[in-house]
């Protein structure tokens, strides 16, 4: 979106800006906000965004008794390669949301979630690196 | 002050999804029921700890802490309601309800705060999200830096959601000094 033009480092990139952005709430279930680059989390009764960016993987699987489970990870300082390395230093003592499973009553959703957020990581990833090879 | 609100509308917010529902606030405390019967929550006002206010997208969250840790969330009241529900807490119960604010950043890394049996993940001093530790079946320390929290799985898990938390992990990193040396922690 455009409100994020002026993101220039990991650092700065936010989901949203105000509350009333978030899309209307509606089925308890993973959704993606494609424009705002957001993947919403069903936690407790509430939808919570996390940034695509902040996604190291996401993975899915299905167990014998069809049950189908997705995986998020997200990035957390000190694992090789991650971009939160400038930023840990600067959030120092901040404690990180690594990991959250969820098990899925639709294995299609599930795999549609996964290709979505892997798309969408990877254009959002792309674009950053470029930004930030640019600024140098 | 006629002797009770109503507020259609709203839904009891918790694991497993949400119930819609309505709410009644008396002088005896606050009623809500689930829409079609079913589930009711009764709170008599001398078992009211705390009482938040949260806008939330769209519209707004009373949370309404109890004696023994539970913490309830009712969402669907208006801006304007606040007002209401101001006075009614305060004449009520002698409390003032608490504003608290919704973090939407996305951030992934922030702090944990634990009041009752609530865990609080809060980015910037807003909350991204909550959990309640009633709802945790195991936790488990991995490595020296992660604690995993898993959930609670039934037959009735999912009733009204697709899609149902079972695990979360944190990160806490070495630099963090508010857990230092407490194994059971968050």
């Amino acid at each position: 979106g455009d409100n994020r033009s002026a993101a220039r480092t990991s650092t700065e990139l936010f989901a949203y800006k105000n509350i009333n952005d978030l899309p209307p709430p509606r089925e308890m279930m993973i959704q993606i906000d494609q424009k705002n680059e957001a993947v919403l989390l069903p936690i407790n009764g509430s939808m919570v965004p996390f940034h695509v960016a902040f996604i190291r993987t996401v993975s899915s699987q299905q167990d014998t008794n069809r049950n189908c489970y997705i995986r998020i990870i997200f990035n957390v300082p000190g694992t090789p390669f991650s971009p939160h390395d400038s930023n840990s230093m600067k959030f120092q003592g901040s404690i990180y949301l690594k990991e959250a499973s969820f098990r899925s009553k639709d294995p299609r959703h599930i795999s549609e979630v996964v290709q979505s957020i892997k798309t969408l990581r990877r254009q959002v990833v792309a674009r950053e690196s470029e930004r930030a090879e640019r600024a140098t | 002050m006629t002797d009770g609100h109503l507020f259609n509308n709203i839904t009891l917010g918790g694991r497993g999804g949400t119930n819609p529902g309505q709410m009644k606030m008396y002088s005896g405390g606050v009623l809500w029921k689930r829409q079609g019967g079913g589930k009711a929550i009764e709170v008599d006002k001398a078992d009211i700890m705390g009482v938040t206010w949260m806008k939330v997208p769209r519209t707004n969250q009373l949370g309404v802490r109890i004696k023994d840790g539970l913490y309830y969330k009712f969402t669907g009241f208006r801006d304007q309601d606040l007002a209401t529900l101001t006075t009614f807490f305060q004449n009520t119960c002698g409390i003032t309800p608490e504003e608290k604010q919704l973090s939407v950043s996305g951030r992934n890394w922030g702090e944990i705060d634990l009041n009752g049996n609530m865990l609080t993940f809060s980015v910037g001093s807003k909350q991204a999200f909550e959990v309640s530790l009633a709802d945790v079946s195991q936790t488990q320390l991995q490595g020296k830096n992660d604690v995993i929290l898993e959930f609670h799985v039934d037959d009735t898990t999912g009733a009204n959601e697709k899609d149902s938390l079972m695990e979360i992990s944190f990160h806490i990193p070495n630099s963090n000094t508010q857990f230092v040396g407490d194994e059971n922690h968050p």
